[in-house]
């Protein structure tokens, strides 16, 4: 109940700010609710027409005092203070009706906190900031209540969806308001009590916070519907390999080489699948495999054609299967002569490191 | 004379490694051979070596077509040269700027 009256004042509110015209208010009981800019400035509280001042929403003050409003100017007839009957609540919040005053009681007003002293200007104004801030966030996880009430939908996933939907959207409509508040608020500012002033400005500042950082406030819950629009990340099948009959053998110590990388299997030589032009197949052989590094193994390096060909014929399979190769040299003298044949045909997917016999 | 003779074993290798079609010899392999023949080579004694490389372009005259090509290139595939000087860096850096070149 309580937020659904809020809701209609803030509603209200909204509505004067976006036209300058009052919507026609109804008490629960069916009166027809009027506005009343007079308003004691010593301690915020409504009076009758003519008592303590005129805020408005242009104008000046009949009294010469600072005004604000021009609503019921013409129609004011200024009875003395002592006379006038206080009624209803501070003005500046949005609410422009009075309410008829509980007899021996007294008005529902922050200043009602501070009896016998006037209120402090920073302080009321601090205090109005903080009511705006508070209003706006209040609506936005009333909102966010909302959505997860009213959405029955079993998911998470999806309620957090349609949460990051309604704040979104609650954001791009918010988005104009806010620019006419703070024209709205220049406008009105230099006659307002500093209550009034600092509530808009919460109101305001908290409007345009959402509004132009909804990274900062509000990225987690609309990173939740941006979830669904992520391309899922590219994930890599394992490398194929391929195992073939090692057909070489010997005994000699450059065989025990070969056959000692890592990955390796007795008898078999690792392999992949080098995808031809022509759309067949053919095997590249290595000596071994770990992780997402195939290894080659060679006793020594030479430039002829084959070995060559061979360069180009790993660098692409490599390529094609997304992978880096190793060659692993028994000496640094090797390696030199391998890192630059590798350079002049500027193969970048092939390592060079020096494994010991 | 035993170095010309060692050197045309060694040339009908090299040859049939290099030029043997796909088909009848896995390139893998082949290469694989060569890199121990080229182990091999360099380990042997610095003298006899000379005499080798000096043959290998002797003989490659004996040879046509690619399988000429491949003779006569044997001592810069294999870095045969480069093993003769590998006490000698002045005359390392000389055989690497001629390797630089040529590519």
């Amino acid at each position: 109940m309580d937020q659904t009256a809020n809701r209609e004042h803030k509603s209200g509110f909204s509505h004067w700010l976006r036209t300058g015209s009052l919507p026609t208010a109804l008490s629960p009981e069916g009166v027809e609710l009027k506005f009343n800019p007079w308003h004691d400035p010593e301690d915020g509280r409504f009076t009758f027409a003519g008592a303590g001042s005129h805020y408005g929403s242009s104008g000046a003050d009949p009294t010469g005092e600072p005004s604000m409003g021009d609503r019921g100017r013409s129609r004011a007839a200024r009875p003395s203070k002592s006379e006038a009957l206080r009624v209803g609540t501070r003005i500046g919040d949005g609410r422009r009706r009075t309410e008829p005053r509980p007899s021996g009681g007294h008005p529902q007003s922050d200043a009602a906190s501070r009896p016998g002293s006037p209120p402090n200007p920073v302080v009321e104004f601090v205090g109005g900031v903080g009511e705006g801030l508070y209003d706006v966030g209040k609506e936005t996880v009333t909102g966010v209540h909302g959505a997860l009430t009213t959405n029955p939908v079993t998911t998470i996933r999806n309620a957090g969806g349609g949460i990051a939907g309604m704040i979104d959207t609650a954001i791009a409509a918010e988005d104009t308001p806010a620019r006419i508040q703070v024209s709205r608020a220049a406008e009105a500012v230099a006659n307002a009590s500093a209550r009034d002033i600092g509530r808009a400005t919460g109101t305001v500042a908290g409007n345009v916070a959402l509004t132009v950082a909804p990274g900062a406030a509000l990225s987690k819950a609309s990173a939740l519907r941006s979830l669904r629009l992520v391309r899922p990340r590219i994930t890599y099948a394992p490398p194929q390999i391929g195992w073939v009959k090692e057909v070489v053998r010997s005994e000699k110590p450059w065989k025990a080489y070969n056959d000692a990388a890592t990955g390796s299997r007795a008898g078999q030589a690792p392999t992949l699948m080098r995808t031809m032009a022509d759309g067949s197949k053919r095997p590249v052989k290595f000596d071994g495999i770990q992780g997402d590094y195939v290894i080659d193994r060679k006793w020594s390096v030479r430039d002829m054609p084959r070995a060559r060909a061979q360069i180009l014929r790993q660098s692409e399979v490599l390529a094609q299967h997304r992978l880096i190769g190793i060659w692993e040299v028994p000496t640094s003298a090797q390696r030199t002569k391998a890192l630059k044949i590798l350079k002049k045909m500027n193969v970048t997917n092939i390592k060079v490191k020096v494994a010991k016999p | 004379m035993i170095a010309k003779q060692v050197a045309r074993i060694i040339a009908e290798y090299v040859v049939f490694l290099e030029l043997t079609d796909e088909e009848e010899l896995n390139l893998d392999t082949a290469v694989e051979a060569s890199e121990v023949l080229g182990a091999q080579l360099e380990a042997l004694d610095k003298g006899f070596l000379r005499e080798l490389v000096d043959a290998f372009a002797v003989i490659a005259a004996e040879y046509s077509g690619d399988a000429h090509e491949v003779v006569r290139n044997i001592a810069y595939g294999f870095y045969l040269e480069e093993a003769l000087a590998a006490d000698d860096p002045v005359k390392l850096a000389e055989l690497e700027a001629l390797r630089d070149a040529r590519d």
